[in-house]
């Protein structure tokens, strides 16, 4: 199975699988494939939810004043 | 010809009897501000202390200049701490700045005032300007002090609730005259980047001084102008700078404009557990339909076998009659031909046939009888086909013997 993107891609998709699942006109085998993928997707999402520490960074320091020369000089 | 100075020598007396003044060297002054220029290259701060009936011009060199907690604006009246001289070249008499303050509540309020009223009439304020914050920002700019309080404040709720997102500094003084060039730098530098949805711009609390940088003009316009969302948070919640005015979002406080910013991962992992739940009914539900309706055909499909075996069954057992019954026929077809033959054959042996003929029948007792058996004395009954006579035993003779 593909894996999203990204986290919310992830949480879109289950949003539709649950409406494709909740459609009585989807087949039977199609409805267990749908069922295998948010199966995977949940899995996704929780472990990076588990996984996620927060990143920090710093643009250019230049801004304040009396500090280094910009590096774009 | 009369003693004379030139204009140096003058400028230069009259800086030295001014100078002899102590008065005029520890001055405190209360004047509006007018004519507020910033040399752009020194730093130095320009602009002539105004009352009703007079004006002096006054200079506050940048190492001072960088110690203020406010941005002076014009209108502004304001307590000027420093000393007043000439300045030689110009002959003018000038007030050095070393401090200054504004000068009770009301002066920064009226400052405060025409700036709100100027921007409210661009419509800078206007609520259809504001635009919603992303649900699920990847990455958020910060526009605060690298060293302050708010940005622990902002990092620890953060990474607490949506440790998903990136935060991106650009660290800024927030106290100073150089506050307000560094902090519309920072806002500007991280609107032109790509990586940030949204700007934060946010400090702790403090004094009415220290916060009042946020309600400069540049600041204003430079946050009005961000392509992104942007969300102010100065001070404590009483405080209200013009920024918040303008920012998309205005929380109380650094840790509450966390908060807003990102959504909380404890509602995120409800939500996929609501949709695990809600997927997971979904699949039972249908496989049970499935189940049901499969059993309901085989019930069906049974009921169905049951029946062609039950026709079968029948026309076997209709054949199996069929061939019972010619059977039978056929036996008793034959058992009637094999009578006709016997009955045929006994007609054939029949006594009854022989005395048609013309013989006689001896009959003692009803039962025909030898007549090498009977006595004399014997009655005995002769039959012929047509008549009987009863008759009585004379004699009896051997016919055998005497014939030999």
């Amino acid at each position: 199975m593909k894996q999203p993107k990204s986290f919310e891609e992830g949480m879109d998709r289950l949003q539709g699988l649950l409406s494709q699942l909740q459609d009585e006109s989807t087949p039977l085998a199609d409805s267990v494939k749908l069922y295998a993928e948010a199966a995977g997707l949940i899995h996704y999402c929780n472990t990076a939810l588990d996984k996620a520490k927060l990143q920090v960074e710093e643009i250019d320091a230049s801004l304040a004043p009396g500090g280094e020369v910009s590096h774009e000089a | 010809m009369a003693d004379y100075i030139n204009v140096t020598s003058l400028n230069r007396l009259a800086k030295q009897v001014l100078a002899q003044c102590d008065p005029l060297n520890d001055l405190i002054v209360c004047g509006e501000i007018s004519g507020f220029t910033r040399h752009y290259k020194s730093g130095h701060l320009y602009f002539t202390l105004k009352d009703e009936n007079a004006a002096i011009k006054t200079v506050m060199f940048r190492s001072q200049a960088q110690l203020l907690n406010f941005t002076p604006q014009n209108g502004m009246l304001v307590l000027v701490y420093g000393r007043a001289t000439i300045y030689e070249r110009d002959g003018a008499f000038q007030l050095y700045a070393d401090y200054m303050k504004p000068f009770g509540a009301g002066a920064a309020q009226m400052a405060f005032d025409a700036l709100y009223k100027k921007l409210d009439s661009e419509g800078l304020f206007a609520p259809e300007r504001k635009r919603p914050l992303p649900a699920v920002p990847r990455c958020i700019g910060v526009v605060t002090s690298k060293t302050g309080a708010a940005w622990q404040d902002v990092q620890n709720v953060i990474g607490r609730r949506w440790p998903m997102v990136k935060l991106l500094l650009a660290p800024v003084n927030v106290q100073g005259i150089e506050a307000e060039k560094s902090i519309t730098e920072g806002i500007r530098r991280l609107d032109r980047d790509p990586r940030p949805d949204l700007i934060l711009i946010t400090r702790g609390g403090g004094s009415k001084e220290d916060l009042w940088v946020f309600n400069s003009e540049r600041i204003a316009r430079a946050a009005a102008a961000c392509r992104k969302p942007v969300v102010s948070a100065v001070g404590h919640e009483i405080d209200t700078s013009i920024l918040d005015y303008v920012a998309d979002l205005r929380a109380p406080t650094p840790s509450a404009a966390a908060e807003m910013c990102v959504p909380d991962q404890a509602d995120v992992r409800q939500k996929i557990f609501i949709l695990q739940q809600n997927i997971q009914k979904n699949i039972q539900n249908r496989c049970n339909l499935c189940y049901n309706r499969f059993n309901q055909l085989a019930a069906a499909q049974i009921l169905q076998r049951r029946h062609s075996q039950l026709t079968h069954r029948e026309r076997e057992l209709a054949a199996l009659q069929a061939s019972v019954q010619s059977a039978a026929q056929r036996r008793v077809q034959s058992a009637e031909r094999q009578l006709q033959n016997a009955a045929a054959v006994a007609e054939s042996l029949s006594p009854y046939a022989v005395l048609a003929r013309g013989y006689t029948l001896t009959e003692r007792q009803g039962v025909p009888c030898a007549v090498e058996a009977l006595r004399p004395g014997e009655t005995i009954t002769v039959r012929s086909a047509k008549a009987a006579a009863e008759c009585r035993v004379e004699a009896v003779h051997d016919l055998e013997t005497t014939g030999e």
